[in-house]
């Protein structure tokens, strides 16, 4: 039965999807169907507006394994729009639904109309440096970034929710799992961040961003150089095309330039700040305030000045 | 004759700039300031084949020609023109063993100078008159072993880096200027010593210092080319010089404009940038077509070199242009950005002294205004 | 000895593009090409395989008839052959058509053992194609591979998807699609730059891969890109008094309710 499909691994992000999916069930009067992996997931799920939630059971979770799976229920279900939370697994399996579905899929979407029968959304291009409309026909499928949507509030009546069993994608040996040495930190819910470059000379003169954050009880973040490059910081702090996209009220970098491909991770913060000493670097240019000089001898100062 | 490029000596240029930006920009600056020889990025240098671009492949050489070798050094002077100086001081080692060397002297010297396991040197002026217009100081002597040299060579650019230097003697004092030869010197000859390295305005990082023979003893096979050949030989090899050191500074030159126009848009007086200023844009016109038509100059000489046809005409004129140009094109520069491009906080003092180092020295043996009237006037 | 294929993209510098003030349209007419960023790590990855091991890289790419400007570029970083499929309309394509063309181009030859490509083109960043093409096809896909090792047929790879580091391992053919930090892609040498002319490399006609008109349109179209300007204050201190700029700095804050 052709409906709006939703799906993700992580909880939150899959109720905040139920938000336009709504919208888009309205839109097409078609039914809102939610996939999950957990009988629980399924009824929260089912209780915030879903008319229907399918628990998968496979032997394997990860949504890659359930790609195939997936993809099958979609294409008998006849699904019209697919939203995929836009978690990097999320990514790729909605790329394999979509192969699969023969459909289009636009990545990142942060906003979704129907208009003339086919799904509206925006795109950025060129690492940052233009946006342009993207119309997708249906089916369509759509990942979505966390936090773009709030999840819906709770539903007069919960949706119907039903167990299948499913054959998971056993193709790949997992051989061992790790999380992620996080220390616990989402800087994408900070409301400020410090966010440092190359212009820290070493990884011990991180210790002066970390004072300003601490005054300004800011989280620290990075770019992509700090992060993958030189390891002083977890990936989980970098910023920029193929790290976290933030949007605090307050966004200070430190001695970065401010290339675009950093840029798109934080441009919408609210207020952005500027440290740097080269006057003619990019930042400046991106930048609400900013200061040209010597980081080593502002970032003190400024720490100080803030304590007053 | 075609003053465009080749795909390859396109990708050659880029592949150039590209190694520019990952290995000499993070130390530039302090090469400036300290002066100390950058002998990983030397490594590096060679590893990417940029140390025998022009010589031929049964040495291990890449034969990519001189329109490469130019494409590269300009787009590693961009960065830093010390750098570049190693690379030119080097390649006129490496041309003129290729140009004038026996089969077994290019057998023994040109692999090693062409993996960049040895690094050259061309040691032809004296704190006298330069060699050729006056008699050398440095005099050859025939001796049972073969030749024993005595006397002093001046300004040697990478004297003490170099495994092996050119050098050029007097064999007959009697004969006087015309009696100069080339010797091929290894560093580690007997008698051969390096004077102090001489501390100077630009181009830091690239080694200068004088060379002291104390009685070197070398084999007969040392002499390169015949014994006649030297006048040739410093005439031509320097002309190459004049070819790269002009792709050396229009490198610098493109560096500067660069980093004038940049800047000419951020600084903002009197409510606009100053880049929307007349006079702002007459000189960074002037800058930017010094530099195009230099460049196409070069190209000219280096593409006459790649066929094998005399080209040392067409290198006096680009050297005699840029001798005026060149430090014309700096202080344009500095005017552009006036206080702020003079603190050197920023490049331009840098580049400043630099191209002071490039155009202004190493008069070859016939100043370039000899050499184009005398081809006008034959 | 593995026969691996590396897929890429001929992408515009976006740094050569400008921004027209009037209207935000864009002016590419100074835009050079490159490969794209990822993708670069993609063929310095076949490329350190088949050092260590021996093999061949082919490398294929879908493009406008731009793409021959890549064919020395890319051939001089390792791949043994090139083979590239050029489309006037490949600028409008999206990934399906994109991931469809290459399997197409993919089908027709004798089998890989390992299809490299990278995360995600730098100019759209879809990061779709390598998914796509494992399931058109049919082949397992590892994503987001910080780290890999191939012995015989069997590969054993690091993978980072975001929540976790897992250690996963697949036998027989693959697609994968590799991380920046796989990697640091090396510049090449000059005899390397000379020697890509010395390499094979051939044109596929799109019409000699059986796909329909209707496989060639896209289903997701771009539309009207504007180029995006930061449109801030820029409210800049830069007096050479150090406290003298961070005290109208701390005003600013003060006066945007941040302080």
């Amino acid at each position: 039965m052709p409906g709006i499909f939703v799906f993700s691994e992580d909880l939150a992000l899959a109720k905040q999807l139920l938000t336009p999916g709504l919208a888009l069930a309205q839109a097409l009067a078609q039914p809102l169907v939610a996939l999950a992996t957990g009988q629980a997931e399924a009824e929260t799920l089912a209780g915030l507006g879903a008319d229907r939630a399918l628990v998968l059971k496979a032997e394997r979770s990860a949504p890659e394994a359930l790609a195939p799976a997936i993809a099958e229920l979609l294409t008998r279900e006849g699904a019209s729009v697919v939203l995929v939370g836009g978690t990097l697994r999320g990514k790729h399996l909605a790329a394999h639904v979509a192969a699969a579905l023969n459909a289009g899929l636009t990545t990142d979407a942060k906003s979704l109309v129907i208009v003339d029968g086919q799904l509206a959304t925006q795109r950025i291009l060129y690492a940052g440096l233009a946006v342009c409309d993207e119309v997708v026909a249906l089916p369509a499928v759509a990942t979505i970034p966390q936090r773009t949507f709030l999840a819906p509030a709770a539903a007069a009546q919960p949706g119907a929710v039903e167990t299948l069993e499913v054959a998971a994608d056993t193709r790949i040996t997992v051989q061992s799992a790790t999380p992620v040495e996080s220390e616990g930190v989402d800087i994408t819910a900070a409301i400020k961040l410090v966010a440092v470059g190359r212009g820290f000379a070493k990884k011990e003169d991180l210790a002066l961003a970390r004072d300003l954050a601490g005054g300004l009880k800011a989280e620290l973040a990075c770019t992509r150089g700090i992060a993958e490059d030189e390891h002083w910081l977890p990936i989980e702090r970098y910023i920029g095309i193929s790290g976290q996209t933030v949007k605090p009220e307050l966004y200070l970098a430190v001695g970065l330039s401010g290339q675009v491909q950093h840029m798109v991770g934080c441009r919408e913060s609210k207020v952005i700040v500027a440290i740097n000493k080269d006057e003619q670097a990019p930042i400046f240019e991106a930048a609400d305030y900013g200061i040209v000089g010597d980081l080593y001898q502002v970032l003190p100062l400024l720490t100080a000045a803030l304590q007053n | 004759m075609s003053i465009l490029l080749t795909e390859e000596q396109e990708l050659i240029g880029q592949s150039a700039r590209d190694f520019a930006k990952e290995y000499l920009d993070p130390i530039v600056v302090d090469m400036d300031h300290t002066g100390q020889y950058p002998a990983a990025v030397v490594k590096a240098l060679a590893e990417h084949d940029f140390l025998g671009l022009f010589l031929q492949g049964e040495y291990g050489g890449a034969e990519a020609g001189y329109v490469s070798l130019v494409e590269a050094i300009e787009n590693l002077a961009r960065s830093s023109a010390a750098v570049a100086s190693i690379v030119i001081n080097h390649s006129l080692a490496a041309y003129a063993i290729q140009r004038w060397g026996a089969a077994s002297q290019k057998k023994d010297y040109l692999p090693a100078l062409a993996a960049g396991s040895t690094l050259g040197g061309f040691a032809v002026f004296e704190h006298g008159p330069t060699p050729g217009v006056g008699a050398s100081a440095l005099q050859a002597t025939r001796v049972p072993e073969g030749w024993a040299l005595k006397g002093t060579k001046a300004y040697v650019r990478n004297a003490g880096v170099a495994g092996l230097y050119v050098v050029l003697a007097c064999t007959d004092p009697a004969a006087g200027a015309k009696s100069l030869a080339a010797f091929i010197v290894s560093a580690k000859a007997s008698g051969l010593t390096v004077g102090p390295l001489a501390e100077t305005m630009g181009l830091k990082g690239c080694p200068v210092a004088d060379l002291v023979f104390d009685n070197v003893i070398l084999a007969e096979s040392a002499l390169l080319g015949g014994i006649a050949d030297g006048n040739a030989i410093v005439t031509e090899t320097l002309a190459l010089a004049s070819v790269a050191e002009a792709a050396q500074t229009v490198g610098i030159g493109q560096a500067a404009v660069e980093h004038a126009a940049a800047y000419a848009k951020t600084r903002v007086q009197f409510g606009r940038p100053i880049a929307s200023l007349q006079a702002i844009q007459t000189l960074l016109a002037e800058v930017a077509t010094d530099c195009h038509l230099a460049r196409l100059g070069l190209r000219v000489a280096a593409q006459l070199l790649d066929q094998g046809e005399p080209f040392q005409v067409e290198a006096a004129m680009v050297k005699q242009f840029l001798a005026r140009f060149g430090s014309k094109l700096l202080i344009d520069t500095v005017q552009v950005e006036g206080g702020f491009g003079y603190s050197e906080f920023m490049p331009l003092p840098r580049l400043f002294r630099d191209i002071a180092g490039t155009t202004l020295l190493e008069a070859p043996a016939d100043y370039p205004e000899k050499t184009i009237a005398a081809a006008l006037l034959a | 000895m593995p026969k691996i294929l590396v897929c890429y993209k001929w992408v515009l510098n976006e740094q050569d593009i400008k921004i027209r003030p009037e209207d935000l349209s864009l002016d590419a007419s100074r835009a050079k090409g490159k490969i794209s960023d990822f993708d670069r790590n993609a063929i310095e990855e076949a490329t350190l395989i088949v050092e260590q091991q021996g093999g061949t890289v082919d490398a294929l790419s879908y493009g406008t008839p731009a793409v021959r400007q890549s064919i020395k570029d890319v051939l001089s970083r390792g791949p043994n052959r090139l083979l590239w499929i050029g489309d006037p309309k490949a600028e409008e394509a999206d990934a399906l058509v994109i991931a469809k063309v290459l399997a197409a181009a993919i089908r027709k030859s004798d089998p890989y053992d390992l299809i490299l490509c990278g995360e995600g083109s730098s100019d759209m960043f879809y990061q779709q194609i390598p998914a796509r093409l494992a399931a058109l096809l049919e082949l397992p896909c590892l994503t987001f591979v910080a780290r890999m090792t191939l012995e015989g047929r069997t590969l054993m790879a690091q993978r980072k998807p975001g929540d976790c580091t897992e250690m996963v391992s697949v036998t027989g053919p693959a697609v994968v699609s590799v991380l920046s930090e796989i990697n640091k892609p090396r510049i090449p040498s000059l005899k390397q730059v000379l020697g890509a002319a010395k390499k094979p490399s051939e044109e596929i006609a799109l019409d000699s891969l059986g796909l329909a008109a209707g496989d060639l349109t896209p289903k997701a179209v771009r539309k009207s890109p504007k180029g995006f300007l930061m449109n801030r204050k820029n409210v800049v201190f830069k007096e050479s008094d150090a406290a003298a700029n961070v005290a109208k700095l701390v005003a600013s804050l003060k006066a945007e309710g941040l302080h």
